[in-house]
C-alpha cells in the first residue's frame, strides 16, 4: 500500500545502529527529457494571434544563408560548445528539453505558490497590503491569490503563444533547416525533426516568459534572469540553435512581451483591490438591492474583501460581463437556501473520508498554485501525454488560460455584485474543514474557474473530455464538502464557467490551427 | 513458546502519545520478569502563542488550541532485563477562534522494548545504562496535513534511545538519555505543495529528529513517592518553516524545549501496586511549535502474573 520501506539494523548499543531508510524521492517537476512531438504545425504562421495584428506584425529579416562563412562559422561555434559539456550543462539541457513551454509553465506555477500568502495582521489589528510600488514590503509583492494567477498565467501564455505563431512564420518564411540537418557533426540532445532553426522558438519562449513573469513577481527578478541564461544556453548546449537564431528569437520574444505588458497595464487590475469606502458602497449597494451582505469573519476582521472590482478587469473574450451574469441566489432563509444549507450541516456532520480526501485534493488554497495552477499541471499533464509541440502547447495554455481569466472576472463580478454570505455566516456554530476565503460566497471561484478550463481542455484534447468535465465537476464538489459553499454556488458556478468559456472556444475554432 | 505468549500478553493493552511525555521510555525503572503494568493517563495540553519559524506569535483565528489526550499503557517484564511496552492514545484538538471543525480519534500505536544493559554498584550509588527501541504508527487515517489540528505527524516512527542514570543509595538519582527519531513519509491528500519549492506528490517528508533529556529525581517515603524534573529537548534535524501567517505542514522543522514536574506515588499496604502519578510540563523555547502547557494525571497498577 504505502510504499515506505525501512530496513533497519539495530546495533547492540545505542549510537552504534546503522540505519537505512528508502524513501521514495518527491518529484519536483514532470519527468520528461525529450518529446517526439506529434506534429510540427508547418502552418503555424497562419494562425490568428490574440494581441499581434499577425505574424509578420513583428519583422524579422532574413538571416544569412546557410552556405555563408558566417553561418559556417555560428555551426563550427556551435559543434565545438556543444564538446565537453559540464555536468550543469548536462542537467540544463535534460531539463530545459525540447518543450521549454512546459517547464515556464511550472516556474511560474512554483511562483504563484511562493507568493500565493495571505497578508497576515499587524500587531494593531489593521491590515497592511502589498503593494507593486513597494514589491519587498512586507508584506511581499505579489499576493498571487486566483485572480492574480489566472491573470499572470493568461498573460505569459498569450505572449508565448502570439511569439511562437511569428518565430513560426519566420522559420517557414525563410526556412532555414535545423543545425544538425547542415551539419551532421553537431549532436543534438532531443529526438530530431524538420522544424527551421531560424528564428530560435526556444529563446523567444526564455525571453517573453522571463520578462512577463518579472513584471507579476518583481522580486524574482534575480532568479528569472538566471532561469532565462540557463534556458537560453541550454540551447547552444543541445545543440538546437547558433547564435543568430537565438539573437531573432530574442528580438521577438522582446517584442511581444511590450506588447503583452501594455495590455495588462491597462486592463484595470491596478484598481481591482478598492479602498474601504468603495469597498463599503459596494457591500452596501447589495443589501438595498437584495437585503444581505457578506462580511469577513476574521479576527481581526478584513476591512476589504479580495480584489472587489476583480469583476471589471477587462475580458479576453466575453464582450460584457453582464452578459454572463448569472440569475441571483436564493435568499437565506428562503426553501431552497435551506435545503442546501441543510446539506452542509449534514456533510459537515457525517463526512466520508472519500468526502473529506476530494475537498483537500481540490483544495488549492495558500501556498499552493491555486485552482487556475491546479488546471495548467493537468493541462501540462495532456501536453507530455500527446505530445505537443512548443507552439501547439502555448495554444493550449494561452485558450485555456484566458477561458480561466475570463471566468474568474465573470465569477468575480457576481461575487461582489450579490454580495452573499458564506456558509460560516448564515449557519449558527458551522465549523468548516477548509478555510472560508476573504470573497463572497456566490458563485464558487473554483467551479467557474475549473468548468472554463475543463470545457476548453475537453475541446482540445476531446478524448479526455469526460474526465475533464468530471474533474471539474468533483472540484465544484470538494466545496461543498469543505463546508465554504452552498451547492447552488458550485452548480452555478459550473454553469457560468462552461458560458464564459464557450466564447473562447469560439475564437480558437477561427484561428486557423484546426 | 512461553516467552512468546509472555511477550503477546505484554503487548495487549497499553497508552502513550509519542512527543508527549514518554516517561516509561525514558525512565530507568525495570519491570520484575512476569510483572505486568496497566496505565491509563489523561494530558490537557494547550497554547495561545505559536512559534512561526522562530518567531512566537498568536493568531486569531485560532485563539487557544486544546488538545486532550486519554493514554493506555501496558508494560510487562520479558525478564527483568527486558522489558515490553505498548502505548494506545486517543486525541481530540479543537481551537477557541476561527471556524476550522477540530477533530478526533486515535493516534499512533507504539510498541517498544526497553533493555538494561548495565547495573553496577558504585560509590554510594548504583550506575544504569539502558536502550529502548520504540516503533510507531497510525492506528487510522486521520489527516497529518491538517496542521494545527491533526493528531499526529501520520507516518511511522523508530525511536532509538539510550539512557543513563546514577542513582545514590540515599534514592535522589540523575538521569541523562538520548534518543533518535527517524521518521518516514506521510501520505496527504493533495498531489501538491510547497516545501522551499514545488512538490508534485501525495507524499510529505517528515523530518528526523532528535531528543534529549536531562533528569533530577528523588525516591522518598521509602520508595513509595518518586519526584522528578526533566528538561527535554526535541530538535528535528531537517525541514522548513511555516510560512508567514500560513497553517504548519508536516514537512517543518520543529523544535522545543520544555521543563516537566513530575509526580508518581505508589501505595504499599491498602492498595498494593497501585500509583497515580500526575505532571506538569511547559514550553520554554520553540520552532514551528505551538507553546504548550500541558497538565496529566493517570493511574497505575501493576502486579505479577
Amino acid at each position: 500500500m504505502k510504499n515506505k520501506i525501512f530496513k533497519i539494523f539495530f546495533g547492540a548499543f545505542f549510537g552504534v545502529s546503522i540505519f537505512f531508510s528508502c524513501e521514495n524521492d518527491l518529484p519536483t517537476r514532470a519527468e520528461f527529457t525529450s518529446i517526439d512531438f506529434s506534429g510540427l504545425d508547418e502552418n503555424g504562421g497562419t494562425w490568428a494571434p490574440v494581441l499581434l495584428s499577425s505574424a509578420s506584425e513583428i519583422v524579422v529579416d532574413a538571416p544569412t544563408a546557410v552556405n555563408s562563412t558566417e553561418y559556417q562559422a555560428e555551426l563550427s561555434a556551435l559543434r565545438s560548445a556543444t564538446q565537453n559539456l559540464s555536468g550543469s550543462q548536462v542537467e540544463a539541457v535534460q531539463y530545459w528539453t525540447n518543450n521549454p513551454i512546459l517547464r515556464w509553465n511550472e516556474i511560474a506555477l512554483e511562483l504563484a505558490a511562493k507568493y500565493n500568502l495571505i497578508p497576515g495582521p499587524n500587531p494593531d489589528g489593521t491590515y497592511t497590503l502589498p503593494n507593486a510600488a513597494n514589491p519587498a514590503g512586507p508584506p511581499p509583492f505579489p499576493f498571487a491569490h486566483p485572480p492574480y494567477t489566472c491573470r499572470m498565467l493568461a498573460y505569459l501564455s498569450v505572449a508565448q503563444f502570439d511569439g511562437l505563431i511569428t518565430a513560426w512564420h519566420y522559420k517557414y518564411t525563410y526556412n532555414r533547416p535545423a543545425t544538425y540537418a547542415t551539419d551532421t557533426t553537431i549532436p543534438y540532445a532531443y529526438t530530431k525533426n524538420s522544424l527551421p532553426s531560424f528564428p530560435s522558438d526556444g529563446a523567444v519562449i526564455a525571453v517573453v516568459s522571463r520578462d512577463i513573469l518579472i513584471a507579476m513577481f518583481p522580486l524574482e527578478k534575480d532568479y528569472l534572469q538566471a532561469k532565462a541564461a540557463e534556458h537560453l544556453g541550454s540551447l547552444t548546449w543541445s545543440g538546437s540553435s547558433v547564435q543568430s537564431d537565438i539573437a531573432a528569437g530574442e528580438y521577438i520574444g522582446t517584442e511581444v512581451k511590450k506588447i503583452a505588458l501594455a495590455r495588462a497595464a491597462g486592463d484595470g487590475m491596478k484598481n481591482a483591490q478598492t479602498p474601504k469606502p468603495k469597498s463599503d458602497s459596494i457591500k452596501a449597494a447589495a443589501l438595498a438591492r437584495f437585503g444581505w451582505q457578506w462580511d469577513n469573519l476574521e479576527s481581526p476582521v478584513r476591512p476589504v474583501g479580495l480584489t472587489p472590482l476583480f469583476g471589471k478587469v477587462k475580458m479576453w473574450n466575453v464582450p460584457t460581463v453582464e452578459e454572463v451574469r448569472p440569475v441571483a441566489p436564493p435568499a437565506p432563509g428562503s426553501p431552497a437556501f435551506e435545503k442546501d444549507a441543510q446539506e452542509l450541516r449534514d456533510i459537515a456532520k457525517n463526512l466520508t473520508d472519500n468526502q473529506r480526501k476530494i475537498a483537500n485534493w481540490w483544495s488549492d488554497g495558500l501556498s499552493t498554485y491555486t485552482p487556475p495552477g491546479h488546471w495548467n499541471r493537468l493541462a501540462k499533464d495532456f501536453m507530455i501525454k500527446y505530445k505537443m509541440n512548443p507552439l501547439r502547447s502555448a495554444r493550449t495554455f494561452a485558450y485555456m488560460n484566458m477561458a480561466i481569466m475570463d471566468a474568474g472576472i465573470s465569477c468575480w463580478d457576481a461575487k461582489y455584485y450579490y454580495h452573499y454570505p458564506r456558509p460560516i455566516q448564515t449557519i449558527p456554530g458551522f465549523k468548516t474543514i477548509l478555510g472560508t476565503p476573504n470573497f463572497p460566497s456566490y458563485t464558487s471561484g473554483h467551479s467557474t474557474f475549473s468548468a472554463a478550463a475543463a470545457e476548453v481542455l475537453a475541446y482540445i484534447f476531446p478524448a479526455e473530455a469526460t474526465f475533464c468535465r468530471d474533474w471539474a465537476q468533483e472540484a465544484a464538489e470538494s466545496r461543498i464538502y469543505g463546508g465554504i459553499h452552498y451547492r447552488f454556488d458550485a452548480e452555478i458556478g459550473i454553469d457560468q464557467g462552461q458560458k464564459v468559456a464557450q466564447y473562447t472556444i469560439d475564437k480558437a475554432k477561427l484561428d486557423n490551427a484546426n | 513458546m512461553k516467552k512468546y505468549l509472555q511477550l503477546t500478553l505484554g503487548v495487549l493493552l497499553l497508552f502513550a502519545a509519542r512527543h508527549a511525555h514518554a516517561q516509561t521510555l525514558s525512565d530507568a525503572i525495570m519491570m520484575k520478569q512476569r510483572e505486568i503494568c496497566f496505565a491509563l493517563m489523561y494530558d490537557y495540553g494547550t497554547w495561545d502563542h505559536y512559534w512561526e519559524g522562530a518567531e512566537l506569535r498568536v493568531n486569531g483565528n485560532i485563539g487557544t488550541l486544546t488538545r486532550k489526550t486519554t493514554m493506555g499503557m501496558v508494560a510487562y517484564g520479558v525478564t527483568k532485563n527486558l522489558n515490553a511496552l505498548l502505548t494506545i492514545p486517543y486525541i481530540e484538538t479543537k481551537s477557541s477562534g476561527g471556524q476550522l471543525a477540530g477533530v478526533k480519534g486515535f493516534q499512533d500505536i507504539s510498541i517498544a522494548l526497553k533493555y538494561e544493559a548495565f547495573n553496577k554498584k558504585i560509590g554510594n550509588g548504583k550506575l544504569l545504562a539502558l536502550a529502548t527501541g520504540a516503533f510507531a504508527t497510525p492506528m487510522t487515517n486521520y489527516l497529518s496535513d491538517y496542521q494545527p489540528y491533526s493528531l499526529g505527524q501520520g507516518t511511522t516512527e523508530w525511536t532509538l534511545r539510550g539512557i543513563v542514570q546514577y542513582e545514590l543509595d540515599k534514592g535522589m538519582y540523575v538521569r541523562g538519555s538520548v534518543a533518535h527519531l527517524w521518521r518516514g513519509q506521510t501520505e496527504i491528500e493533495r498531489d501538491y505543495y510547497y516545501n522551499n519549492g514545488s512538490y508534485y506528490t501525495t507524499y510529505m517528508d517528515v523530518p528526523n529528529a532528535w531528543n534529549f533529556q536531562g533528569t533530577l529525581g528523588a525516591w522518598l517515603f521509602k520508595y513509595s513517592l518518586q519526584l522528578e524534573a526533566t528538561y527535554f529537548i526535541m530538535n528535528c534535524i531537517s525541514g522548513d518553516d511555516i510560512r508567514i501567517y500560513n497553517a504548519p505542514q508536516p514537512t517543518n522543522k520543529v523544535e522545543f524545549s520544555q521543563v516537566n514536574l513530575f509526580a508518581h506515588y505508589w501505595f504499599q499496604k491498602k492498595a498494593k501496586g497501585l500509583g497515580v502519578l500526575a505532571y506538569y510540563s511547559h514550553m520554554l523555547e520553540g520552532r514551528n511549535m505551538g507553546q504548550f502547557t500541558n497538565i496529566g494525571g493517570g493511574f497505575t497498577y501493576q502486579f505479577k502474573l
